[in-house]
């Protein structure tokens, strides 16, 4: 472990120790030992909460590890069977897709498409139309998620629900009858203030000029976008979209509207691996579907960035 | 013919700043015409009032007789370059140059070789598959007026298209635009800051101060005849004397010596006196209607030297052949050209004919 600078007659331990040594590896003069002292409780921290449960996850994704019952004191080791289960079980199958239509409708049309049309004619609008605008989308986004599930409950109600009050469709069961429809539209309302900030930030990196030169060759509002506008923002686009569609994958809130009700109807992944671990017990086969859905993550970022690379070469 | 007409126009900002004051102008068809002042003088922002980048609060744009006060800026067959030149970076230059035909859907192969065309014409045909990211400033530049070309429309408006080049290029750059216009003769009208580049590109001038034309004239009458002394002040190289100065019969004392000349104002009469650092000789004796002074400063020039004397209380500027390099402190005549001498109301600014 001796560092090569230093002297090799030294026992290595103690030359790191002394203090007010500086070389090139050691920048803040601490030495080995107590700069390690300084980083454990951190790797502690990051050890117990991270690191093992990820592993932790590994493990029981290859048990029939329950939360209670004999295999809760003594689980055995089932290799692959929770995977082969977890790729063929239809539930699975219906919480993937639904999974995939909450990220595309709510995420990538719903929030990038009003986000960016926010953005855009929010320039031109008078200030406080701006300003009220954006502190009312940004409220969304800010509130927690208990609190924002409640306001949709209440608003979605059969029976004294604000919308029904409003439309004067007393008795339609919202949550009943289209909860994925509700899902894609809460979601958008609740995230479009993320899009719409990062587009209205490289929307006034855009030259004016460019703009106006679109308008003297007498382009209309959408070859304006289409030429000028969207080329310009590309990049922001593929970032935006990265970001969002992860978080939105990985979203829990839909629990606390639908729970996955009625029916399986609205359950996405996330909620689908809560149902099975936590309430349905079945800890090894939550972990396993969690691990599958690492790897969806995984490969959806890496197609992004891929894009991202390609569009920067 | 695409003559611009502007009467009473006017442009006023959120907070009550008037950028363009009640403008009337004519820009006759073909004309190269300067709109010169200093920042903040309201000439970018009657520019774009023409271009209709900005909705004018007051008064009328007529261009070729048909007014287009109302109309968006697509409709009004105007082609502006700006200082940034506003190249569109995902483009290639041949596309950047048929961008407004492809707007107006004109067929891909025509509007292209009409592009290519153009480019050639502006010595950029080896580079029409380029980014613009890839050009030089110059090229960039280029690429820009020809879009303007290439949409052949009735008036150019050029925002200090020149400005954003180093100074060597720019001169170059100069030369080149006034011979295209020339070639074009479309009705052009610039705004500059450069008073210099003012003179040497315009057919006719017009010289602004806080939202007003203060004059309207070709480069010699403005340089020659500065009708105020804030275009006296802004025109020229150089700047121009002025001097306070009391008027006599037959003539003007400035500093209690006598200068000649021409004008009907009563004798007694305070005025301001000017005239150009090379409108005047130095000599090292005392001549008749010469100024004395001593060498306060010598300012290199290239070709000649500005001497700055002090005068009494005055600051008497002239030039002098560079070889001629007195030292500072020496005691020197300044004898201004009496054709050339100008004679400014004290109070107004305003020229006083003869």
């Amino acid at each position: 472990m001796a560092q090569p600078t230093s002297p090799p007659a030294e026992p290595a331990v103690a030359d790191e120790a002394a203090p007010g040594r500086t070389d090139g590896s050691d920048a803040a003069g601490l030495g080995r030992l107590r700069a390690a002292l300084f980083v454990t409780p951190a790797l502690l921290i990051i050890g117990v909460f991270l690191v093992f449960p990820a592993l932790w996850t590994l493990y029981l994704g290859v048990t029939d590890y329950r939360l209670t019952g004999i295999a809760a004191a003594r689980p055995s080791f089932v290799g692959f069977a929770n995977y082969v289960r977890a790729l063929t079980d239809p539930l699975f199958h219906n919480a993937l897709w639904l999974t995939l239509l909450f990220v595309f409708g709510s995420a990538i049309i719903g929030q990038t498409v009003l986000g960016f049309g926010l953005a855009w004619t929010l320039r031109s609008a008078p200030r406080w139309v701006r300003g009220t605008v954006e502190s009312l989308v940004l409220l969304a986004w800010i509130l927690p998620g208990v609190v924002v599930a409640f306001l949709w409950i209440a608003l979605l109600d059969s029976d004294r629900g604000t919308l029904n009050a409003l439309l004067g469709t007393a008795g339609h069961a919202w949550l009943v009858d289209n909860p994925m429809t509700v899902l894609i539209v809460f979601n958008t309302w609740r995230g479009t203030a993320f899009s719409m900030m990062l587009f209205a930030a490289a929307l006034a990196a855009l030259p004016p000029s460019q703009l106006e030169t679109a308008r003297l060759a007498g382009a209309s509002g959408w070859q304006t976008v289409r030429d000028v506008v969207l080329p310009h923002l590309r990049r922001h686009l593929l970032t935006n979209t990265l970001l969002i569609s992860l978080w939105t994958f990985n979203d829990f809130t839909p629990y606390l509207i639908t729970a996955g009700n009625p029916d399986h109807r609205s359950e996405v992944l996330p909620v689908y691996i809560y149902l099975t671990a936590i309430p349905g017990g079945q800890l090894g086969f939550g972990s396993a579907i969690s691990l599958l859905m690492l790897v969806i993550n995984l490969a959806l970022a890496f197609f992004y960035l891929r894009l991202l690379r390609e569009r920067r070469s | 013919m695409s003559e611009i007409e502007l009467t009473g126009l006017r442009k006023v900002f959120e907070g009550g700043v008037r950028a363009v004051d009640g403008i009337d102008l004519t820009v006759a068809d073909g004309e190269f015409f300067a709109l010169l002042g200093p920042s903040g003088c309201g000439k970018t922002t009657l520019l774009r009032t023409v271009a209709g980048l900005e909705s004018a609060d007051g008064g009328t744009i007529a261009i070729g007789g048909d007014d287009v006060t109302r109309l968006s800026p697509g409709d009004r067959d105007v082609a502006m370059v700006f200082q940034d030149y506003a190249l569109f970076p995902h483009m290639s230059v041949v596309e950047n140059i048929a961008y407004p035909q492809r707007v107006k859907r004109v067929p891909k192969a025509e509007r292209q070789a009409a592009a290519a065309a153009v480019g050639a014409d502006l010595e950029l045909a080896g580079l029409m598959d380029r980014r613009p990211g890839q050009l030089s400033g110059g090229q960039q530049q280029r690429v820009a007026l020809a879009r303007a070309v290439a949409a052949r429309p009735r008036v150019f408006l050029f925002d200090e298209p020149l400005s954003n080049l180093d100074a060597r290029l720019r001169l170059s750059a100069r030369t080149f635009l006034k011979r295209l216009q020339r070639e074009l003769a479309v009705t052009t009208v610039f705004v500059t800051h450069d008073q210099a580049e003012a003179l040497a590109l315009a057919d006719r001038i017009a010289v602004m101060e806080a939202g007003r034309i203060r004059q309207v004239g070709t480069p010699q009458e403005v340089f020659r005849r500065p009708a105020n002394t804030f275009v006296a002040n802004f025109i020229g190289s150089t700047p121009m004397n002025l001097l306070p100065g009391v008027a006599v019969e037959g003539g003007v004392t400035v500093a209690g010596v006598r200068l000649p000349a021409a004008h009907s104002v009563a004798a007694g009469t305070e005025l301001v006196v000017g005239f150009r650092p090379e409108y005047a000789t130095a000599s090292a004796e005392d001549l008749p209607g010469a100024l004395p002074g001593r060498v306060a400063i010598v300012e290199h020039l290239g070709t000649s030297l500005l001497l700055t004397l002090e005068s009494g209380d005055l600051a008497v500027g002239v030039t002098v052949p560079e070889d001629a390099e007195p030292a500072p402190g020496t005691s020197l005549w300044v004898q201004p050209r009496p054709d050339r001498l100008l004679l400014y109301d004290a109070g107004g600014g305003d020229i006083i004919e003869a």
